[in-house]
């Protein structure tokens, strides 16, 4: 099993319903602010940021890290997230 | 700082710093990092392009820069259309998603360039390497050349090549020996070097062949050669010098083990003085090393405590006791020792006699007394009997 944190395994395990964007593994509050910021309030409109890059995990972490300085590590782990999750319910 | 890397790829920190050792003038500390990005393709892509101006290979790239679109200024339509040539199959452009799929074509282009550059790198590499093997033909040959011959052999070379091999033909068997060493000797030198020892020792050997001097010029010769050459040669041109020497002197069997003796002493000789330097590094590290034949030198390591099957032992019991005396203790402890089965035995054995003898006492008391009660009987019985009476 990769080594996925409870944040991930909450957020992968049910509908996102209206979750705010804190929710997705790897988002804290200081990214979170930063999301809501530029108008991402809502996970699901991150979720759609990610269906419109066509669920590129690459070109998702690109964006993450270019919009709110996300790092690496951040970036990667919530295009997982989000990628695991339209696995499951999309 | 690295040439070809892509400013998209870098921190806004790094972009920052770099903008700033090309007096560039920062945008505001708030703005985006693809502001950053823009500046750095703008300025200092243009500076390094500018550098390597002089390759006529980047003034063809700035060429096909200039017919290659820029990302930015396609429309969303163009953009899409050369992100497919590329083979990338892109989503919606959107006011979000523009940036991103244009640095994605930036990225592609770049790569395009390099591989039309290692492409013709590699075209060019490989000329280059015929031309430096010709040219290393031609050191060859210079070299060869260059050999100190007091008579004109440089001709006859390589048909004399084989000389020396004929002069040891007497002794046949030695020969193949030496000859085996030698080509092993030679295998391991480089060819240039194999080819100046051949030349010279050909020329050495003709020289004495056609002078006929003997013994007397070849030490000249050989003086001046030896002083040439390196000192892990020597041992080659002695030994000739030694073969020669004793050949000119005899033809026999005698002289052919001599030719052999020698060529082993000398080969022994020659093996002691490059090999001592190497030696005495190491003996001077470990003096208490013992030479092993290959040369290889192994310790053994120290077992790691705490490690499988080797438990850290904190206290070690006062006497040393073997396992099979430890598991005969054990063992012992469930046991009942054997002077108590003893004694439970004569105990066990005592009751049961004492049990059979009071048995057989009281069974003849019994008897005894039976008999009593029936002599009693019997007189009360005659009593009766006489009182009758």
């Amino acid at each position: 099993m990769s080594t996925t944190s409870q944040k991930h395994r909450d957020f992968v395990g049910e509908p996102m319903a209206d979750k705010p964007v804190t929710a997705l593994s790897g988002i804290g509050e200081t990214l979170g602010k930063k999301l809501e910021e530029n108008g991402f309030d809502k996970a699901y409109v991150v979720l759609g940021q990610f269906l419109l890059l066509r669920k590129d995990t690459e070109m998702f972490t690109d964006w993450l890290k270019d919009s709110i300085g996300a790092n690496s590590r951040q970036a990667s782990s919530c295009a997982q997230c989000l990628k695991e999750w339209c696995d499951a319910f999309l | 700082m690295p040439f070809a890397e892509d400013p998209a790829h870098l921190s806004k920190s790094r972009l920052k710093s770099d903008l700033v050792a090309h007096n560039v003038a920062l945008p505001s500390a708030a703005s985006k990092k693809a502001v950053y990005v823009e500046l750095h393709l703008k300025h200092i892509d243009q500076k390094n392009a500018a550098d390597f101006s002089s390759d006529e290979e980047d003034r063809a790239d700035d060429k096909k820069d200039a017919e290659m679109p820029v990302p930015s200024c396609l429309t969303d339509e163009d953009l899409k259309a050369m992100l497919r040539k590329h083979g990338v199959k892109p989503g919606p452009i959107t006011a979000s998603t523009r940036v991103l799929y244009e640095r994605k074509l930036h990225k592609l282009l770049q790569s395009d360039r390099r591989e039309r550059l290692n492409e013709a790198d590699k075209a060019v590499l490989y000329s280059d390497s015929e031309e430096e093997k010709k040219q290393q033909e031609k050191d060859q040959d210079s070299g060869s050349e260059k050999q100190p011959d007091p008579s004109d052999q440089t001709q006859k070379e390589s048909s004399q090549c084989f000389l020396p091999s004929s002069r040891l033909r007497p002794c046949p068997p030695r020969n193949t020996e030496s000859s085996s060493n030698w080509n092993s000797r030679n295998a391991l030198k480089s060819s240039e070097r194999s080819q100046s020892q051949c030349s010279q020792i050909i020329s050495t050997s003709t020289a004495d062949h056609h002078t006929g001097l003997g013994s007397t010029v070849l030490p000249r010769s050989k003086s001046t050669d030896d002083s040439s050459l390196s000192s892990q040669y020597f041992s080659i041109t002695q030994m000739v010098e030694e073969m020669e020497n004793s050949s000119s002197r005899s033809v026999t069997d005698n002289a052919c083990e001599f030719n052999g003796t020698s060529v082993q002493e000398n080969w022994a000789q020659s093996d002691r003085p490059p090999q001592e330097p190497v030696k005495d590094a190491f003996k001077d590290i470990l003096p208490g090393s013992k030479t092993t034949p290959t040369g290889i030198y192994v310790t053994r390591r120290r077992p790691i405590k705490g490690a499988a099957q080797r438990p850290v032992q904190y206290s070690y019991p006062d006497s040393p006791v073997s396992p099979m005396t430890q598991q005969r203790r054990e063992v012992e402890r469930y046991l009942v020792p054997i002077h108590i089965q003893i004694l439970v035995f004569i105990i066990v054995a005592c009751v049961l006699y004492l049990i059979y003898v009071n048995v057989e006492g009281s069974l003849s008391y019994w008897s005894y007394g039976e008999d009593r009660l029936l002599v009693q009987a019997e007189s009360q019985d005659a009593e009766a009997d006489y009182a009758q009476d």
